[in-house]
Parts: C-alpha cells; structure tokens; sequence
C-alpha cells in the first residue's frame, strides 16, 4: 500500500506549486501484468501540472513498466489513466501522443540512419506532407510547413547546443547526445506531460548536470514531467514530489529530504 | 534480335517495378513483404482472366473464372486495382499485431500457400498448367509478333516504370516518407512520438500492392502466359537479393538491383557452358542468389547505392538562439 507523506506540504522545493492543483496525468489502480509476473500492481498517482515528478526505485521496481503504460506503450492489464480530465486507458501510444503525453525511452531509441534535424522532423505534428496524399500531392502543397519545422526544430537545436550535429547521422552521437536528442524530439511534439525514463542513463557527468538543466527549464517555461532515473542527487535537485517504487507498487511519495527519514523507503531502496 | 532485346527490356522494366515495390516496403519502411510475388501474380492473373475471352472459347482446353474479353487498358487497371486490394486483408491479418520478423514468416506462409490453392483449384484458373494464349493488348488492332509492336510495348512498359519510380520518389523525399524511415529505424519510437504505425504500414502495403499488380500485367500481357510456376515464393527473395544489392531505401538502388540481379545476373548465367548433372546450373544460380544476399549483408550492408543522407539548406536568416535555463 501507498504510505502517503506530508512532506510534500511541509518541505517545499523550488517550481512547487499552491496545493489543491488539479494533477494533468492521474493513474488510478494501474496494474501491469505479464503472464502471472505483477510488474506494475494497484499504483495510483498524481502528476501535477509544471512540475517534476520523479518516479525512483530499485532495478525491477516496475517504473518504466509502468511510464510505458502512462503512454500506452504497453495497455495497462486493469486501471484508469486520465490525463487532463480525459480516459485515456484505451487509447494507443500514437494517439496519447498526438494529445501532449509523450514518453523517452529507457535505452537510447534514436531513428539511427536518420541526421539529428531528421529526427526532430520526423516527431513534428502538423505537416502537410506527413501523409500519403500529402506526399503525393508533392513538395509545393507540404514546402510551407516543413520550412517551418525546419526553423522551429533549428531553435531546438541551438537551445541545446547541437546545432553543429544537426547533418550528422543520430547512430554517430554519443550516449549523452542521444539522450538529447530524444528529450528535444518528444519537445517537436509541444507535449504538456513529458515522461523521461532515466534520461541520465550511461551519460558523461558533464552532460547530466547539462539534461538537469533543461529539465528545470522546461518546467519553468509550463512543463509538466514525470521521471524515472537513478541519480538521486538530480532527483533531489528538480522533483517535488518524488514517488518510491518498489516490487510494482508506489511504497511513497513526498520530497527526497523526507523520504530519506522514512525507514521503509531507506531499507527498499535508498541505502547506500 | 529485336524480340530477345524487347523481352530483356520489359523484364527490366517489370523487374524494376517490382523492385521500386519492395523498396518502398522493405528498404524505407521495414516490411519484409516475403509474399510480394502474391501480389504480382494477382494482377497478372486479373490481367489474364479479364483479357481472355470464356474458357470456352480455345476448343476449352483451360478453365478459369471470368474470361470478360476487355480491351486494353482495363484489365492493366484492375490488376493494378485488385493488387492494392489485395494488401488490407493481408496487412489486417499480418501487419496489425505480429512483430516484423513473425511478419516475414507470415508472408513467406502466406506465399507458399497462395500457389498451393491455385494449384490445386484447376477449375479457378487452370491449376498447375497456368492460363495460356492471354491475349496481348490492342492485338486486335496491332500485329503483336511485328517488331514495332514489341518496341512500342517495351516503351510503354519502360514509360510506366519512369511513372512510378517518380511516385515512388515523391514519397519516399516527402516528410511521409522520412516518418516510414523512422518508423523502420524504431517502431516503437515512432508510435510514442505519434505516428500511426499501422496506417502507415498498409498505405505503403496498398501502394506496393498496386505496383506489383500493374508489373503482373506488364509481364502476362507480353509472354501471355501465367502459371503456378512463375510465381514461386523463391521470386520474392531474387527481387530482395536485387534491392539489397542495390541499395535499400534509394529508388536508383533499387532500379539498379533490378538491372544486376533479376535481369544481368540471370542472363549472365545463361551463356555458361553445361556441365555436371541436369539442374546442377539452376540449383548453383540460387546458391550465388543466397550468397550475393550473405556477402552484402555482410560486407555492404546498404548496398551498392546507399540511402542518401538529407542535408538541409542551411538557414537564410540566423534564429536567435534560447539559452538554457540555468536553473
């Protein structure tokens, strides 16, 4: 069962918002199940609007499960997902997507042989060329929108300094510059929930300090994010609140400063 | 000399389509469509059976359905009609659920079991003996054994092949066709950033199955002729030995791979002199077939023509650049 903490109320931390805001995403009594095995069992939570959420927990806690059912990567095997005040369960990836609820991935899932700019491309919405007719129809109906893209993802890239990659092949890029690459193609979506699963993984430390960096500002500028990672100094650096995870159920929730009091949490996970 | 140059030339044509095809399908966008020549046997019969008079006709020496007699071109549009068709029922049953590699085995199934229905049902279109004497288009207005019929038929033939590798071409530069190379990079990616994957996947299948059919047609209109025989699954692999080789994802690939291996490489092996037991030269064409598959997998992964590397313009005025937040 959940311990519910309120730490969150008692320690605030920087971006935290007034309470009683309506969470964007809400999982209620998601379970994930694969033949028998519980990954994910009964966890309900709360993701708050402009804010970073973090999702942390021992290997096989069942968080990127779980982040892959939030985005419909994977259907949940019972449960509600409503995000902003829609049901979306049943909808698939591409559709919860299209809405604002877009996901990065665990290992690196670049679009390898295409450049960087191709890669932010190919998220973009709203291109007239992005579908058979469109194509068909030839560059003069869909030339409008993809020099706009084009602009629109030349800013990202400036944004975060990979502009000089932008004609490089993604599968040339280091682990640090896949990952990115990744958080600025889910950004040519203009999500409203982002949900980062450890997108500090197998990165050089320069380059983690770096993606802390962009993830505050991205909550500065309206964001919402959810997070999985395993750098506990960054958790506790961005995410208010923090949620606890272990053997497929939410074991807490509150900041990092209270947890780390909390005995439950500190034997499951936080030793060491 | 003008009817073994034509032929070799609407082979290439033919060839070159079914190639365009398969590139569309398997080089940009990952679907290893291994029941392709389905889809070319399909127009071609449809071809064949809309262009014949009844089976009555020809002292009923063949059964089959329909025989309508319908003058060019409209069996060429329903073949290439019923090969587009042809791909929703098969794309629902393999391209919705099955994960890529079980998409192939699937296919190739699915192949092997097409030829084995129609061989074994004479009475839907001649069984194991094939349908014969198709009639050739317009040769009710033209001699179809004059040498200006066969070099109009081969131009025609090469004019549709320009026709759709510029379609092809249109697509595969467009921004849908940079979300099918992504969607082939990384399926589960591209669903998570939004692309429809499945939709995707069968236009390009409806698109290739349109362009099989027609190729089908092509072919019967010019060696009037159709059989179980000449649309074993083993002709799927020869067209993804050729794309290989080409290039996968490049139309100049793919049309390349068409012109060395179905057409050059074939032809080549003909004027080897015989020897050892009978069978022995065609068994060894598939064993270079498989081997040209092995060594470019291997050593040339993307083929003699790479997929090219889009470079866009550089920007025309500087956009100011967004500092990160420090945070």
């Amino acid at each position: 069962m959940p311990v519910e903490t309120e730490a969150m109320a008692a320690t605030p931390a920087a971006g935290s918002q007034p309470a009683g805001e309506r969470p964007l995403l809400v999982a209620s009594h998601v379970s994930r199940h694969f033949e028998g095995v519980r990954a994910v069992e009964d966890v309900s939570i709360d993701v708050l609007p402009r804010r970073i959420t973090g999702l942390i927990g021992p290997n096989g806690a069942g968080k990127s499960t779980f982040l892959a059912v939030l985005a419909g990567t994977l259907p949940a095997s019972s449960g509600t997902i409503i995000f902003d005040g829609d049901d979306v369960t049943a909808l698939p990836a591409f559709r919860r997507a299209r809405r604002g609820l877009v996901r990065t991935f665990q290992l690196p899932s670049e679009f390898a042989q295409l450049t960087v700019l191709e890669n932010l491309l190919a998220a973009a919405p709203a291109n007239r060329g992005d579908s058979l007719r469109g194509a068909l129809l030839g560059k003069r109906y869909w030339r409008a929108d993809e020099n706009r893209l084009v602009e629109q993802a030349r800013v990202l890239l400036d944004r975060f300094r990979m502009s000089a990659k932008e004609s490089d092949y993604a599968s040339s890029l280091s682990g640090g510059q896949k990952r990115l690459v990744e958080i600025m193609r889910a950004l040519m979506l203009q999500p409203r929930v982002l949900l980062l699963d450890e997108p500090m993984s197998g990165v050089h430390p320069s380059i983690v300090g770096e993606i802390a960096d962009y993830c505050e500002s991205l909550r500065d500028g309206g964001l919402t994010i959810l997070m999985v990672e395993h750098e506990l100094h960054m958790i506790e650096r961005m995410c208010n609140p923090v949620i606890v995870m272990a053997q497929g159920s939410v074991i807490g929730q509150g900041t990092m400063t209270a947890l780390r009091q909390q005995r439950e949490i500190v034997d499951a996970y936080l030793v060491g | 000399m003008t009817y073994y140059l034509t032929t070799l030339l609407v082979y290439a044509a033919v060839d070159i389509l079914a190639c365009l095809a398969i590139s569309l399908q398997f080089g940009v966008s990952g679907i290893v469509n291994f029941s392709f020549i389905i889809f070319q046997a399909a127009g071609a019969y449809t071809a064949a059976v809309l262009s014949l008079p009844r089976d009555t006709a020809n002292g009923g020496f063949q059964t089959y359905i329909l025989g309508l007699n319908l003058s060019f071109p409209l069996p060429w549009i329903a073949a290439t009609l019923v090969g587009a068709l042809l791909a929703p029922p098969i794309g629902l049953v393999v391209l919705r659920r099955l994960r890529s590699d079980y998409q192939a085995i699937a296919m190739l199934v699915l192949s092997v079991i097409a030829s084995l229905v129609v061989t074994n049902t004479p009475a839907f279109l001649d069984g194991a003996a094939g349908l014969s004497l198709v009639p050739q288009p317009l040769s009710d207005k033209f001699n179809p054994y004059s040498d200006a019929y066969l070099w109009a038929y081969t131009a025609g033939a090469l004019v549709l092949a320009v026709i759709v590798f510029l379609i092809v071409q249109r697509i595969i530069n467009s921004p849908y066709g940079r979300s099918l190379r992504a969607m082939r990079e990384n399926e589960v990616a591209a669903k998570a950033l939004g692309k429809n994957a499945v939709a995707m996947k069968m236009s390009v299948f409806v698109v290739g199955g349109a362009i099989a059919g027609l190729s089908g047609a092509i072919l019967v209109g010019f060696i009037t002729t159709w059989a179980p025989s000449t649309w074993l699954y083993p002709e799927t692999l020869i067209l993804f030995a050729a794309v290989i080789v080409g290039g996968r994802g490049n139309n100049y690939g793919a049309v390349l791979g068409a012109l060395l291996v179905p057409v050059g490489f074939e032809e080549a092996t003909r004027y080897l002199p015989t020897f050892g037991p009978p069978g022995l030269i065609p068994a060894l064409e598939w064993v270079c077939i498989g081997g040209l598959i092995l060594g470019f997998l291997w050593f040339r992964p993307r083929g003699v023509l790479p997929e090219r590397r889009r470079v866009f313009a550089a920007r025309t005025k500087r956009v100011e650049a967004t500092e990160p937040h420090a945070g």
